[in-house]
């Protein structure tokens, strides 16, 4: 793992995040309609994510980096990330979410404070991707949806891996671009209606089906 | 081979002096304060590893604990609701108050011995102490506070990062310092010094009725409160009816496990005596109240605690004994350490009157 680090380092290669709503490139103003027929507008969308690592085409496991990472659509640069070149890579592999030490080892700092707000206070554990908008279907105060998941431990653990395969005839120099289609959160894996669940806070089994939801949202960009 | 080994002590020497050097640059040099385990207690679960205690720490904590900038409008402190003549607990709230008179939603505990304390809150949501004072400061019925919001004022504060660089070694200031400082103080909140501790050194000897007492204690009450903790930490069902209004499931609302419903964390009982009023929503008036439940009130349901199936039967002659022996476990040291009391009021400040027990 050193040697894949150390090898690897020599140049380096960025993953950049494409925010996407079905097949519209996502803006915070615009309205959508999501597959149950709600329409969405969306403030907030944020979700941790780490463990990245790439298979290579002899199969060896290459670790790209130790550290947490907080993609957030108010941030323009926490949408790109930049990792030791991605030779020979023919899939890309990475967590949603916060690995569950740093849920049990008291308080991080850095891109884990609590005080970013991805933090539940009131019982412990991160909040591993939220998602916040209104929508006229939302029967609450401002038509607000809210969505925050979080969970680490079974049977309720909401971390997700996420594998994507990598083009083969991909040119190395250029970015990974990696679609993101927050529209998946309503309809991934389990089907959500805002108007019946327009609120998650909290572990448990609409978090986890929200998990599962938005573990389908990615895919690479076929551009690539 | 004189020379050879001169030399190589020196080499050591400078090898040992650079590792201080390097060790001085990032810890600061704040002075460690040993924690000292009362003699047949059990090994602590807090990791003192990651956050050794020194005077500048607790000194932090302290100040910390007992400042209402911690809250939104300054008015709240974490003293306000854990006042020391009530062993650090809500005194005579069964609900303590938050911000502009919001009313919490469960009885503010007792705090103390918290180094052997594993999770914290009725419920037991919360995983480890630096985390715990994150859930009040943020409640909106308590301290109403955004943690952004409460490092942004102590870095603007005169005094502050002063007090960071001497307990931490620099003068960041973030959450992870402001829990660890938090809990340096908690940390040194030790209550062993009851008459029960004195009896058990040796040092003192029971009443008669405080012996009784003790007996009876040892065979209706000990399985969930343990000496010497008073509380094996686990999680019960008491057969405390669901509150109609607050509608708390406890434990359950943390593990989403049916079988938990109405479970709550088993409260230690050193400091009893003046901890009133009791049970997670502070139901119980007094001591006698809690008696009455357990002989006559309880309403057993499907997570009611095995061990009290058949309620929990008490005469009135073991009430009267339990109640002696359980004011052995008043530590009236605890109560009145200036370490532990509040700057400018100190240990002078008295209780209202006592009615309860």
């Amino acid at each position: 793992m050193l040697l894949g680090f150390n090898n690897m380092a020599t140049s380096q290669s960025t993953v950049q995040f494409k925010m996407m709503f079905n097949n519209q490139t996502f803006h915070k103003d615009s309205s959508y309609t999501n597959s149950a027929g709600d329409t969405v507008q969306i403030h907030r969308f944020m979700f941790y994510t780490n463990k990245w690592k790439l298979i290579t085409s002899n199969n060896d496991t290459i670790h790209l980096s130790k550290d947490h990472f907080l993609i957030n659509i108010e941030k323009e640069q926490s949408m790109a990330l930049t990792f030791p070149k991605l030779a020979n890579a023919t899939k890309i592999i990475f967590d949603i979410g916060v690995d569950s030490i740093l849920n049990t080892t008291g308080i991080q700092t850095g891109i884990l404070d609590p005080a970013i707000g991805m933090f539940w206070t009131w019982r412990t554990g991160y909040i591993m991707a939220k998602l916040h908008g209104v929508s006229p279907q939302a029967k609450t105060a401002g038509n607000r949806f809210s969505y925050e998941v979080g969970g680490f431990q079974s049977p309720y653990n909401s971390v997700r891996t996420i594998v994507l395969e990598l083009p083969t005839h991909r040119e190395k120099s250029k970015p990974i671009t990696i679609q993101t289609n927050m529209a998946n959160w309503f309809n991934g894996k389990h089907p959500i209606q805002i108007g019946i669940t327009p609120n998650c806070h909290n572990a448990g089994k609409l978090a986890m089906q929200l998990a599962d939801n938005y573990a389908t949202m990615f895919s690479i960009d076929p551009s690539n | 081979m004189q020379l050879k080994r001169t030399i190589f002590f020196i080499i050591l020497l400078v090898i040992i002096c650079a590792g201080f050097i390097g060790i001085n640059k990032n810890v600061s040099t704040a002075k460690r304060v040993p924690f000292t385990v009362p003699k047949g207690w059990p090994k602590p679960v807090y990791d003192f590893s990651k956050n050794p205690l020194t005077e500048e720490g607790i000194a932090l904590g302290k100040r910390l604990f007992y400042d209402g900038q911690l809250s939104k409008d300054g008015t709240i402190s974490c003293g306000s609701c854990h006042q020391q003549f009530g062993a650090f607990n809500s005194y005579d709230h069964p609900l303590s108050h938050g911000l502009e008179n919001a009313l919490t939603t469960r009885n503010a505990p007792a705090l103390f011995n918290l180094a052997w304390q594993k999770e914290f809150m009725w419920d037991g949501g919360i995983n480890h102490l630096d985390l715990q004072p994150l859930a009040p400061i943020t409640a909106h019925n308590e301290m109403g506070e955004d943690i952004d919001n409460v490092l942004t004022k102590l870095k603007k504060n005169k005094q502050y990062p002063k007090l960071f660089k001497a307990a931490f070694g620099d003068e960041t200031i973030n959450t992870q310092r402001l829990g660890k400082a938090l809990s340096q103080f908690l940390l040194t909140m030790v209550s062993s010094n009851s008459k029960y501790d004195r009896v058990m050194r040796g040092e003192d000897s029971f009443l008669l009725s405080e012996k009784l007492g003790h007996d009876i204690f040892k065979t209706k009450c000990a399985q969930c409160h343990a000496a010497p903790l008073f509380t094996d930490y686990s999680y019960r069902n008491t057969g405390m009816p669901l509150e109609p209004f607050l509608k708390d499931l406890g434990r359950m609302t943390i593990t989403n496990d049916a079988a938990d419903s109405l479970k709550f964390r088993v409260p230690s009982l050193r400091n009893v005596s003046v901890s009133f009023p009791y049970g997670h929503d502070g139901r119980f008036f007094s001591l006698i109240n809690v008696f009455e439940h357990y002989r006559n009130n309880m309403q057993i349901g499907p997570t009611t605690d095995v061990l009290l199936k058949n309620k929990l039967p008490l005469s009135n002659y073991e009430i009267g004994q339990l109640r002696a022996f359980l004011q052995t476990l008043t530590d009236s040291v605890f109560l009145k350490d200036p370490r532990f009391s509040e700057p400018g009021i100190g240990v002078n400040s008295n209780p209202p009157l006592d009615q309860h027990n």
